[in-house]
């Protein structure tokens, strides 16, 4: 399984149910220069740097495994009107399948809620694979108990790839320094797989982190917070990008939080509407402040660096005059 | 009631005949030029997709011309199309500007019926069969009067007579006030369209233009690429669009647009099995039919981002090798320059030339071939 795109939110579902099946899963190793390097050449110029990382990642995977797996994202929930994802996450496999000459064959995994459950898939998907109908319970029902793990890490604050990292790599069991109580909190409301992917968003976790802030991650959210959120936005029928607008919505009531950084990735279809809407619509109420950063395979990690140390110094001096202002009468 | 629409094309109109038959003033902008790009760029997002920019320009020329409502169309697409209006209304809000959302969307046809009617008025609801009647016809005279004018262009005895013919009668079709004098007219263009003076010239390339509606229809945004490859380079440029098409589609007024456009889904499913929201399926399919219908090649032309066509393109090539037919992808941008896009577009005709050139007579191919042999022999 290539390591981008909806890898970070669905990985630990679908490694345990391919286990479950006697599958080998093999997941490309986190995103490198080399990757990203590869994935932009590959790639067409104009679309999103998170495709571009999926690339990267296939042609690292070509010649190592027998079937690589790139789910069809179509549609993730059911509702009134139709929802789709963004169409890059729909014709993902099309892409890679028509730039590649060889390549071993791709799995389908086709996810369309609005017209199948998502369990009809994943035995279609079992299915292909060739295995007995008496092994399909067991493996699903793994897969969901091991995404639950996923999601709790998730919840408690951890950013994908160290959730991942935790339950893979069995990376330590204390708090990530991010967590830790500080005078100043940011909120971070991007993608997941920008969230997620340290080469893509230049580390800014780590330097707002050595800025001394407090970092909360968009991922952190739960699906019933953000359904909670949404009769008060416009209707999306982007059902990620819906999931964005909301958290971004909630983090920027929530008090305990100074500042707002919204994180899209340059070309990002859906995003550079939802950055506006997000703008203008769910301006800023109260003592936040929200900075827009845009990422692509040219950011340099300099760059992300400046801006954070300069948002981070922004945000506690902003307090700190806020508060002298509030002692004067 | 003062209602404006974003241009797109010559699609103002047939929309022009729509909304006036209903009794309700329309104001129709200047055509958008590079200013008006530059106008809707300033105050758009960065990144969203060229339309957007140059319709939002547009939208900022009608409210100075006094509309005070603006009409389009919206949904909820997989595209960033459905969400246009939306966003565009918010920024023009923000900006200070008055005005009424006429949204008409994806709803069921009893709700769309009864914003229209509110919007109009009783009297003016009641003209609505009229209203559409005489939109059709005025969509299908000016369909008929490019298609015409695409085929003389290349061509034509004097430099830029389809043209003129073509303006002229834009301009009266405008005015038209009938369905009998839309037709009347129509038969005059024909006649005078037929009677212009043409060069015999068997040789004429033929190339086809697919990619996104928008760019593909509106002159400002493609430095008026259709018109410039028949005038300037002699070469029948035909686009897999139309503003008829695109007008006409969703009404269901004209049933043979949808017996074209469910084949061109059911021949594309082989390379995207899913709707992405955009015009994808016309364009995959326009390529993968070039070769059969005659055409030397192909141009793919899209705005930055855009995505369904951005997926098309990492599928073009693989078509293109695999059909031997060349194709050149034109990215637009507020950017984009007219010199970068003609010495493409000069260099890809070239390139056609000779291919015809060299596909049409085996003697070609023996002279080449002879010349390195002896070029070879001098060498050792």
């Amino acid at each position: 399984m290539p390591r981008a795109l909806m890898f970070y939110r669905y990985y630990p579902f679908l490694k345990a149910m391919l286990e479950g099946c006697g599958c080998e899963v093999l997941a490309s190793p986190p995103t490198n220069l080399e990757i990203l390097g590869e994935g932009t050449n590959r790639c067409v110029d104009d679309v999103c740097v998170a495709v571009k990382v999926l690339f990267g990642h296939v042609s690292r995977l070509a010649r190592e495994v027998d079937a690589i797996l790139v789910p069809r994202l179509v549609s993730v929930e059911k509702r009134k009107y139709d929802t789709f994802t963004c169409p890059k996450l729909i014709a993902a496999p099309d892409m890679v399948r028509y730039s590649f000459r060889h390549l071993p064959p791709l799995l389908d995994f086709t996810v369309d809620v609005a017209r199948a459950p998502w369990w009809w898939s994943c035995v279609r998907l079992m299915r292909r694979l060739g295995v007995p109908l008496r092994v399909m319970p067991h493996a699903y029902s793994s897969g969901i108990r091991e995404q639950e793990g996923y999601d709790g890490l998730l919840r408690a604050g951890l950013l994908p790839a160290d959730a991942l990292s935790r339950m893979y790599n069995g990376n330590g069991t204390s708090l990530p320094p991010y967590l830790a109580e500080r005078d100043v909190t940011v909120a971070v409301v991007g993608h997941p797989y920008l969230l997620g992917d340290h080469i893509v968003n230049k580390r800014l976790f780590h330097w707002l982190d050595a800025a001394g802030v407090r970092v909360l991650g968009s991922t952190m959210l739960s699906e019933r917070d953000l359904d909670a959120e949404e009769p008060s936005l416009p209707t999306l029928s982007w059902s990620y990008e819906r999931e964005l607008l909301a958290a971004a919505s909630i983090l920027m009531k929530r008090d305990d939080v100074d500042g707002v950084v919204y994180l899209t990735s340059f070309g990002c279809g859906p995003d550079s509407l939802i950055t506006e809407i997000v703008r203008r619509e769910l301006r800023p109420a109260g003592d936040q402040v929200l900075m827009e950063m845009v990422l692509d395979e040219h950011s340099a990690e300099s760059g992300v660096r400046t801006r954070a140390e300069a948002f981070a110094d922004m945000l506690r001096h902003r307090k700190k005059a806020y508060a002298s202002a509030r002692r004067v009468p | 009631m003062k209602v404006a629409f974003p241009h797109m094309g010559n699609a103002c109109i047939p929309l022009r005949a729509l909304v006036e038959y209903m009794g309700v003033e329309a104001v129709v902008p200047e055509r958008p030029n590079r200013v008006t790009l530059e106008r809707g760029a300033r105050h758009a997002p960065e990144f969203v997709c060229l339309p957007f920019k140059i319709t939002l320009g547009d939208c900022m020329n009608a409210l100075d011309r006094g509309a005070d409502t603006m009409a389009m169309v919206c949904g909820m697409w997989a595209c960033r199309f459905g969400y246009y209006a939306y966003v565009q209304h918010l920024i023009l809000r923000d900006m200070g500007y008055e005005f009424e959302s006429l949204l008409i969307g994806r709803e069921d046809p009893r709700s769309v019926l009864e914003k229209i009617r509110s919007a109009v008025g009783r009297r003016g609801f009641l003209k609505l069969p009229g209203a559409a009647a005489m939109f059709r016809s005025k969509a299908g005279a000016v369909e008929e009067l490019e298609s015409m004018a695409r085929k003389i262009r290349p061509r034509e005895e004097v430099a830029g007579s389809a043209d003129a013919v073509m303006v002229s009668y834009l301009d009266r079709l405008d005015r038209a006030d009938s369905i009998r004098r839309v037709r009347q007219l129509r038969l005059e263009q024909r006649e005078e369209m037929t009677s212009l003076p043409v060069r015999d010239c068997n040789g004429v390339l033929r190339v086809r233009i697919v990619g996104e509606l928008y760019v593909l229809l509106e002159p400002s945004l493609n430095f008026d690429l259709v018109r410039r490859l028949g005038t300037q380079f002699g070469v029948e440029a035909e686009p897999v669009l139309s503003t008829y098409r695109w007008l006409l589609s969703p009404l269901w007024l004209d049933p043979l647009l949808h017996v074209s456009s469910s084949r061109a889904r059911r021949v594309s499913r082989e390379y995207l099995p899913y709707v992405l929201g955009g015009e994808e399926h016309m364009t995959l399919t326009g390529a993968l039919d070039a070769p059969g219908d005659g055409f030397d090649g192909v141009i793919h032309a899209y705005p930055l981002t855009c995505m369904p066509e951005n997926i098309c393109r990492t599928i073009l090539p693989h078509i293109a090798a695999r059909d031997g037919i060349p194709m050149l992808d034109l990215c637009f941008d507020e950017h984009t320059s007219t010199v970068g896009t003609v010495t493409r577009l000069e260099a890809f005709l070239d390139m056609l030339r000779s291919r015809r050139d060299r596909a049409g007579s085996v003697h070609g191919y023996r002279v080449y071939n002879q010349k390195m042999e002896h070029l070879s022999i001098i060498e050792t």
